[in-house]
């Protein structure tokens, strides 16, 4: 078949689709010899399919791509001493219906929903948003404002690394050739703590963000305690902004310390110019963005 | 590399001989033959290859044939019984919920989707505007397609439905 202009045919694929952990295993082992990257790990494939047809991502023909959506240990989201752990294929409409998120980390069903559209939410996974790992990631800024912890496994182990420590840069993460990341924690959110999410872009659905941010932070009499502050899309990977969340930290949450605050996060990111925005433009949104994102945490727990 | 993908495809079940790196759009459209499914953006933006995969509305572009071996499928020729069109068919030509025609088979399985799985609660517009945010359509200017999906559930409600 002939292809749009733009596009292009899939390269020869050897498709593998294991159906749990230890098939997976051997298939890495097997695949992975010397360090050679000869095997991609795909889920949803909502991102993969695009990269490889528009050429964004060059692949050799012949490259054996592992499919880990069928293997149903890694499809969960289930709440364990005080703390929620989402399996690496969980959908994310799985994530947006479920009552567990919703109870205890709004946050994060907020974000879900205003990801992609309808479509893209029932086949796309949340462990395929993080090891994409795009600086623009809805999931990310949220995840790091939760405290996540990410669970890596390879054929000799598992280990469990902070969220923040995951991401290296653009589309760049921890991850060797041969591990693969199984499963999301956070602990889950108290009584007194707020946290909200805001993006923009260019439409409301199926949007690559101009600018994300989460605000996460405890409040009690009006006074802000631990704040949390990650932003999308002004840095090589999605970042806190530790200079920021310093400053409010055991400040009262009045209009004035919200607009420095929001000053402290537009010097502290480094955005680039790109065919989406400008740099400045983003620097203003991400200062707008931030404190519009406390006010809603401020009206939350008032 | 070639396998074989069974799939129950609009009621019938069905064997295919492709490739892996095809995708269910090129499956569909070239293997099953089914030309409702439209090939138009190929990045999950437009929403005109939207098709049912076990019971829910997903882009037929973004998903690898290989990895739906086994699924039940419904694209709008299934929603035809007896060469007579669905009620939700019928419900877009009397409200003029199409113009090119270009988006409808997708818009179509999104809404039918949205209808069954909405009951007998009256569809309000910010509803269905929300759920159709991943298709597009450049003609109609989206308020007679919302009119078209509220006249459909009525007709479900009243019982004409399949």
């Amino acid at each position: 078949m002939k292809n749009f202009i733009g596009s292009r045919a899939m390269p020869d694929l050897i498709y593998h689709s294991p159906e749990d952990m230890d098939g997976l295993m051997s298939l890495l082992q097997n695949n992975t010899k010397n360090g050679q990257q000869k095997v991609k790990i795909v889920a949803g494939c909502t991102d993969f399919v695009p990269a490889v047809r528009t050429g964004r991502w060059d692949f050799k023909p012949g490259i054996n791509i592992i499919d880990i959506k069928k293997i149903k240990s890694l499809n969960y989201i289930k709440k364990e001493d005080n703390q929620l752990k989402i399996g690496a294929c969980t959908r994310l409409v799985q994530i947006f219906e479920s009552l567990d998120i919703l109870e205890n980390a709004k946050v994060l069903s907020q974000a879900v929903g205003q990801m992609a559209s309808l479509q893209v939410r029932n086949t796309a996974t949340i462990g395929g948003n993080l090891c994409m790992s795009s600086p623009a990631a809805d999931s990310a800024p949220v995840l790091l404002v939760l405290d996540a912890k990410v669970t890596l496994q390879d054929p000799k182990g598992a280990q469990e690394i902070w969220l923040k420590d995951f991401f290296t840069g653009p589309g760049q993460n921890v991850l060797k050739s041969d591990q693969i990341l199984t499963q999301i924690s956070f602990p889950i959110q108290e009584g007194h703590e707020a946290a909200h999410f805001l993006k923009i872009g260019t439409r409301t659905a199926v949007i690559i963000a101009v600018v994300s941010t989460a605000v996460g932070m405890g409040i009690k009499n009006g006074v802000c305690e631990n704040p949390k502050i990650a932003l999308g899309s002004v840095a090589p990977t999605p970042i806190r902004v530790e200079k920021a969340e310093k400053f409010l930290h055991h400040k009262f949450l009045d209009d004035q310390t919200i607009e420095a605050c929001a000053k402290i996060v537009s010097e502290e990111i480094t955005p680039i110019t790109d065919l989406r925005a400008g740099k400045e433009y983003r620097k203003d949104m991400a200062s707008t963005l931030v404190k519009r994102a406390i006010l809603a945490c401020r009206k939350e727990k008032k | 590399m070639k396998i074989s993908l069974s799939l129950n495809l609009n009621g019938q079940d069905m064997e295919f001989e492709i490739d892996v790196k095809q995708t269910l759009l090129e499956v569909l459209r070239n293997n099953a033959k089914c030309q409702s499914v439209h090939r138009s953006c190929e990045e999950g933006e437009c929403g005109a290859c939207t098709i049912l995969l076990d019971n829910e509305p997903v882009n037929s572009c973004l998903v690898l044939a290989a990895s739906v071996q086994g699924s039940t499928i419904l694209t709008s020729e299934g929603l035809v019984r007896e060469g007579k069109p669905h009620p939700l068919m019928k419900a877009f030509t009397d409200e003029l919920g199409l113009q090119c025609g270009f988006c409808t088979p997708g818009m179509v399985m999104n809404a039918y989707a949205l209808i069954n799985r909405s009951g007998d609660k009256a569809l309000t517009s910010e509803v269905i505007r929300k759920n159709l945010e991943g298709n597009l359509c450049r003609c109609t200017g989206y308020v007679n397609i919302i009119n078209s999906i509220q006249q459909a559930q009525k007709a479900k409600i009243a019982g004409e439905w399949w």
